[in-house]
This record gives structure tokens, C-alpha cells and sequence, in this order.
């Protein structure tokens, strides 16, 4: 369950290649010599899809054992790398927020971006550490998480209560036995009272 | 005189010493020997047994305290050899040759030192003073201890050791882990596809169908007849792969709503059960309480006849 990499680019209308916004790459999992050519290939990748995915729409692509998600909404995209275990609707939902936060923060800025921004946006880097579970993404993931939490819970509580309800009954039965015993009792007591005056 | 004294080797003279005495001995022993030559004699063989024992056991305790001097020193030799192991030029077989001479000589030291113990203690059992006897068995003890502490000291050795290759160990896996997935195939796979003109859009679409069809297993036949068809339908086969794929994100995101909505459903009948459970565990409780009342109310009834009947049997 591990994002790779989070970016965001500017789509341009038809043919050329999208400018990168903002990257964040989490590359520490390879051998030291390998990273830049993964952080290459993960540039051009996301490019590549950028261009390829129509406005308005999502798409995710296997690409070895990545699963490329990307989502394009009025030509600012935003692609996601992830491993096939996350899970697609919570990388979805990741990438609406990113892109929310993003126009958040900088507005139609981006629009007038000629060439690619190299400089790092904390939040997206946040993001990418913060996200590495999905749930935290997902919010219905994690309600649905909770929920289950909370019927074992309750499947233990009735539990419990039964065995309360045993306990109950035998309570009930020796109350009561205690009771006639008690009246038999006082009965004899009165009895004896009664008949044997002088021994 | 000085300088020749020390240009010549010391001379071991024990041997003349030694038979001074012994001929000291029997001058003393033949002397006043004359009542009892074989009591005397036993005696002062007894004394040189003594010696001769006392002598024993010093040589022997003084070869072990050098063995385990020695031995201390060539474990030093290995720590820093152990500290000094990079990550290439390890000297393994050294490390080896010395860690095993040295658990052979530790080993010895010990089989030494209890081999001394038990000499000591079948030498005490022959009645010397008690002052003989306690050195011995300081001796020993105090031998004992430094083979402990060298033990130890190994321990740390081998130990640090390990450490040491396993961190080299990992950085080893760093640097030369192999590139599988990365540097050759995109290059490989999506050049051609970069290459290629619009023209060329119909080959390239079947392979992002390919990708997208992996995630929405819907209209497989849209691939194959992709190849032949002119662009607008490609964009509108297009269209229509993306809306599946954006309807199959929207559907599961309604699906993963259906099953909360339905498992709080559950919680809330759980809870209803629950409810019922213990207002029926409420009744039983109050009977229970209805019936502590009788019992107590008999009781004390009975009490009071019983009391009555006491106070009219003691008053006749």
C-alpha cells in the first residue's frame, strides 16, 4: 500500500506535452543509484498520461507494477503513482483533494505557467507521507473500518449480557428458595411458640 | 662490573639452592634423628612434599595467569582488526584464524584453572595451615575471575563483530539492488509511442485501452476494432472507455456508501436486541429484590417468635 509519487500539471490544449506543476516523489525504496532515473521515468510518464487523459475525466493505467491514476478537471491534472493494492477509490479521492487544495493555494496561477515549476509545495509532500494508508485518504474507508471495529464490540457486549442473564436466573432461583425456606422458618418459629408452653 | 652483570643472562642457581637445602636437610635430620629417623624423615619429606607441592602449584598458577595475559592480548589484536573491516577489503580469514585460536586457548585456560582448583583443594585436604590454603584459593579465585572477564571480552568482540556486518551488509543491498522495473522498459515501450505521429494514434490507442480495460472490465471488443476505424470514432471509442471508468469510480463509491449505510442498519438492530436483552435482565432483578424482601420479612419474624419464645422459657 505505497504512493510513489504525486504530481500535478498543467494540460494544454492539444498535442503538447503538460507542464509540470508540482512533484513529490518518494523514491527511497529503490537503490541509491537508481533514483534519479525513477524520478526521469516518473516525470515523462506522468506526461505522457497527462497528454493522453481528456478533460473532465479519470483514468488509471498499469504501467509494470505501478498503477498510473490520473485525473483531469478543466486541463489542470493530477496524477498519482501507486502499487496495485492501493485501493482506486481512495486514490481517486486523494487526488480530488490534492487538486481542491490546490486551487485553493494558488488560484488560476497556474493557467499563465510556461515551463516546468521546480519548486517543491510542502503540501504535497505532506500529503504523500500522510497518505500512505489509504484509509486516511478515504474517509468512507475509514468510517467503514470503524463500523467493524464497532460491531465486534457490540457482538461481545451481547455476549456478556447473556451470561449476565444466566447468572440472573440462578440468582432468581436461589432468592426464591432462600425465601420459602425462610418462611418455613418463621412458621416452625410461631409453632413452637405456640404449642409447648411448659417443657 | 655493573655492565658485565648485565651483558650476561641471569643464571638459574634454583638447582645448586636446591640441593644446599636438601644437604642442610640431612645434616639436620641425621643429627638429632636418632629416636625417630623414619618419623623425622616423613616429617621432612612431608615438608618437602609441602614445598614441593606449594611449588607445583605456583608454577602452574603463574603458566595460567601468562596464558591468559597472552590471550588477552591477541583479543585486543582481533578488536581492532573486528573495528577495522570496511566494506571490501574485509579481513575475514584472518578474523577467523584468530577467533578460533583464541576459543581453543580460552577453552585450555579453562580446563587449566579448574584443573588447578582441584589440586588445590586435594592439597588442602592433607592439612597445611590455613594461611597456605587461603592464598591457594585466592589464587585461583582471582585466576578465575581474569578468564571470566577475557570471556566477556570476546563476547563483546564477536558480537561487535556481527554488528558491523550486518550495517555492511545493508549498505551493500543500497547500492547495488538491481533495476528491474525502472530504466530500460519505459524508455523502450513508450518511445516508439512518443515517435509516432497522429497518424500513428490508432496503434497507440489499442495499448492505452489495454491499460484502461486492466481497471474497467468493460467493452473489450472496442479494442479490436480500434485499428480500422478513422479518428473520430477512436475519440468516441475513447469517450466511451472513459465514461465506463469514471461511472466504475462513481459505482464504487456509491457501492462503499450502500455497505455503510447498511452496516450501521445492522448496529442499530444489534443495539434494539441489546435493549431487549437487558430490559428482560431488569425484570429478573426486580424479582429477585421481591423475593430478598420476603426472606428478610420471614426472618425477622421468625426472629421476634424466637425471641418471645426465649424470654417465656427463661421466665418460668
Amino acid at each position: 500500500m505505497k504512493i510513489t509519487a504525486l504530481l500535478v500539471l498543467k494540460c494544454m490544449p492539444e498535442g503538447a506535452d503538460p507542464i509540470i506543476l508540482a512533484n513529490a516523489c518518494d523514491v527511497s525504496h529503490f537503490g541509491f543509484f537508481q533514483r534519479s532515473s525513477v524520478r526521469e521515468f516518473i516525470v515523462f510518464v506522468s506526461r505522457t498520461v497527462g497528454k493522453r487523459t481528456p478533460p473532465g475525466q479519470r483514468q488509471s493505467v498499469q504501467h509494470d507494477e505501478y498503477k498510473v491514476h490520473s485525473y483531469n478537471r478543466n486541463g489542470l491534472c493530477v496524477i498519482g503513482f501507486m502499487d496495485d493494492h492501493y485501493p482506486v477509490r481512495s486514490a481517486f479521492s486523494l487526488l480530488n483533494q490534492v487538486i481542491d487544495e490546490y486551487q485553493k493555494n494558488f488560484g488560476e496561477s497556474w493557467r499563465t505557467a510556461q515551463a516546468d515549476s521546480t519548486e517543491p509545495w510542502p503540501y504535497l509532500d505532506n500529503a504523500l507521507t500522510k497518505y500512505q494508508d489509504p484509509a486516511e485518504a478515504d474517509k468512507l474507508l475509514k468510517i467503514q473500518r470503524e463500523l467493524d471495529e464497532t460491531k465486534i464490540i457490540l457482538h461481545q457486549t451481547i455476549d456478556s449480557v447473556l451470561a449476565r442473564g444466566e447468572k440472573l436466573d440462578s440468582l432468581v432461583e436461589k432468592s426464591s428458595d432462600l425465601s420459602a425456606a425462610s418462611q418455613m422458618f418463621y412458621s416452625q418459629a410461631k409453632k413452637t411458640n405456640q404449642c409447648c408452653s411448659i417443657l | 662490573m655493573p655492565v658485565k652483570l648485565a651483558q650476561s643472562s641471569f643464571r638459574d642457581r634454583t638447582q645448586e639452592f636446591q640441593s644446599v637445602a636438601e644437604r642442610l636437610r640431612k645434616s639436620f635430620s641425621s643429627g638429632p634423628g636418632q629416636n625417630g629417623p623414619s618419623s623425622s624423615t616423613s616429617r621432612a619429606e612431608e615438608q618437602r612434599s609441602v614445598v614441593a607441592h606449594q611449588s607445583e602449584f605456583n608454577r602452574r598458577a603463574s603458566k595460567i595467569g601468562f596464558g591468559i595475559h597472552q590471550t588477552s592480548q591477541k583479543l585486543s589484536k582481533l578488536a581492532k582488526l573486528a573495528k577495522r573491516t570496511s566494506v571490501f577489503d574485509d579481513p575475514t580469514m584472518e578474523i577467523q584464524e584468530l577467533t578460533a585460536v583464541i576459543k581453543q586457548d580460552i577453552t585450555a585456560l579453562n580446563s587449566a584453572v579448574v584443573d588447578l582448583q582441584l589440586f588445590c583443594n586435594s592439597r588442602n585436604e592433607g592439612g597445611v595451615s590455613s594461611d597456605t590454603s587461603s592464598h591457594s584459593t585466592t589464587v585461583v579465585d582471582d585466576l578465575k575471575n581474569r578468564l571470566m572477564s577475557t570471556t566477556k571480552e570476546f563476547k563483546d568482540v564477536l558480537t561487535m563483530r556481527t554488528e558491523n556486518l550486518k550495517v555492511h551488509e545493508n549498505r551493500r543491498q543500497l547500492f547495488s539492488s538491481n533495476a528491474t522495473k525502472d530504466s530500460p522498459n519505459p524508455f523502450a515501450r513508450q518511445r516508439p509511442l512518443a515517435v509516432k505521429s497522429a497518424a500513428g494514434a490508432a496503434n497507440n490507442l489499442p495499448k492505452w485501452a489495454n491499460g484502461s480495460a486492466s481497471s474497467s472490465q468493460l467493452f473489450p471488443r472496442k479494442q479490436t476494432d480500434g485499428e480500422s476505424q478513422p479518428l473520430l470514432q477512436h475519440q468516441q471509442q475513447q469517450q466511451q472507455q472513459m465514461v465506463p471508468l469514471q461511472d466504475s469510480y462513481i459505482q464504487s463509491r456509491a457501492e462503499a456508501l450502500q455497505n455503510v449505510e447498511s452496516t450501521i442498519h445492522e448496529l442499530g438492530t444489534i443495539f434494539n436486541q441489546l435493549a431487549t436483552l437487558v430490559s428482560q435482565q431488569g425484570e429478573l432483578a426486580i424479582r429477585i429484590d421481591e423475593n430478598m424482601d420476603d426472606t428478610l420479612a420471614n426472618v425477622e419474624g421468625a426472629q421476634g417468635a424466637l425471641l418471645k419464645y426465649l424470654n417465656s422459657i427463661s421466665s418460668n
